[in-house]
C-alpha cells in the first residue's frame, strides 16, 4: 500500500521518538562528562538530537544508530569547544552549573562500603575526574568513550573518525596522565 | 621474576594488552593494576550516577499538516491577483466621480452666470436694458 507523505512523516517522527527515548541517556551522559556543565550539556544534547532528527530521513544505517548519534555528539562538542574558545568571555560567567571543584561528584562506590573505603574511593574518583578534565580534547573524548561509555577501540574509531592506531595512542597518553594525577593525589 | 611493571606497562594492561605475563607472577603489580582498574570502574559508576535520571527534554514535533500552508499560499496569490483589479475599479470610480464633479461645476457656473433666473429668461429677450421695447 502506498504511504502518503503525511503518513510517512508521522511514521518517521514516531520512529525517532523511540530513538530519543533509547539513546538520550547515553548521549547526555557523554556530553555532561565531557563538559562538566549540566545546563550546557542539556542544551547541547538537544542540539544533537535536533541535528539527528533533521538528518534522520537520510540515515541509511551504515553505522549503528548509537555510533551515528555519538558521532554527532562528538562533532557538536568540537564545535562547542571552538565557539567557547572564540567567546572567551563566556568562561567568566558566574551562574555556570559547572562542577569544576569536583566536590559534588558521586563517589561511584556502594553505600554499604566502609567510610574509609568510601573516602579513599572518592579521592581516587576525584583524581580521575580532574585528570580527565585537564586532558586535551581528543584524548578526553577517547578516554571517556572507552571508560565511561565502554566502547572498544574500533567503535571509538568509528565515532571519532580517527584511525584505530591513533585512538590507541590517545588512550595510552590519557591513561598515563590519569595515572600521574592519581599518584599526585596520594602524595 | 621480571622487573615490576612500569607506568606504561600498567596503562597498556588496562587498555587490554595482556602480553606482559609479569602481572600473573607478581602480587604487588597485580594489586597495582587492580587498583587502577577499580578507580576507572568507580569513575564510570560516578559518571553514570551523575547523569542518571535525566529524561529527554526534547519532543520531536509532529509533522504539521500541509493544507494550512497551501491555503495561505492560495490566499497570497489571490490577494496579488485582486490588487490590480481593485486598482482598476478604484481608478474608474475616481474618474466617474471627477466627471460628475466637473458636470456639477459646469452647471453651477452656468447658474451663476445667468443675469436672471431661468424661468424669466424668455422675458429678457423681449425687453432691452435701456427700457425700449424691442417688439
Amino acid at each position: 500500500m502506498e504511504m502518503t507523505l503525511e503518513a510517512e512523516q508521522a511514521r518517521t517522527a514516531t520512529d525517532f521518538e523511540s530513538v530519543v527515548r533509547e539513546h538520550w541517556p547515553r548521549v547526555f551522559r557523554f556530553i555532561l562528562v565531557s563538559l562538566r556543565d549540566r545546563n550546557d550539556a542539556e542544551s547541547l544534547t538537544q542540539d544533537c538530537f535536533l541535528k539527528a532528527y533533521q538528518a534522520w530521513g537520510r540515515f541509511r544505517g551504515e553505522a549503528s544508530v548509537s555510533t551515528w548519534l555519538m558521532r554527532i555528539a562528538v562533532n557538536q562538542l568540537r564545535d562547542h569547544a571552538r565557539n567557547r574558545r572564540l567567546q572567551f568571555w563566556k568562561r567568566t560567567r558566574t551562574n555556570s552549573d559547572q562542577f569544576n571543584d569536583f566536590h559534588d561528584i558521586p563517589a561511584g562506590v556502594s553505600p554499604e562500603a566502609s567510610p574509609e573505603k568510601r573516602a579513599a574511593a572518592k579521592q581516587q574518583v576525584r583524581a580521575v575526574w580532574k585528570a580527565a578534565a585537564s586532558l586535551p580534547e581528543q584524548q578526553r573524548t577517547v578516554f571517556l568513550l572507552r571508560f565511561v561509555e565502554d566502547l572498544d577501540l574500533l567503535e571509538i574509531a568509528a565515532v571519532t573518525g580517527l584511525k584505530e592506531g591513533t585512538v590507541k595512542a590517545h588512550l595510552f597518553r590519557a591513561l598515563q596522565a590519569v595515572r600521574a594525577r592519581m599518584s599526585e593525589a596520594y602524595e | 621474576m621480571n622487573e615490576h611493571l612500569t607506568e606504561a606497562d600498567i596503562s597498556a594492561w588496562v587498555m587490554g594488552d595482556r602480553s606482559n605475563t609479569h602481572v600473573t607472577e607478581c602480587a604487588e603489580c597485580r594489586i597495582e593494576v587492580a587498583a587502577m582498574e577499580a578507580a576507572l570502574l568507580e569513575f564510570r559508576a560516578s559518571a553514570h550516577e551523575l547523569a542518571a535520571g535525566q529524561t529527554p527534554v526534547v519532543r520531536v514535533a509532529e509533522p504539521r499538516p500541509w493544507w494550512p500552508q497551501l491555503a495561505l499560499a492560495a490566499a497570497a496569490v489571490a490577494l496579488l491577483l485582486a490588487i490590480p483589479a481593485w486598482q482598476r475599479a478604484e481608478r474608474e470610480r475616481v474618474a466617474k466621480q471627477e466627471a460628475a464633479d466637473t458636470a456639477l461645476l459646469r452647471q453651477v457656473d452656468a447658474e451663476v452666470s445667468r443675469a436672471v433666473p431661468g424661468p424669466m429668461e424668455p422675458l429678457v429677450s423681449l425687453v432691452s436694458w435701456d427700457g425700449s421695447n424691442t417688439q
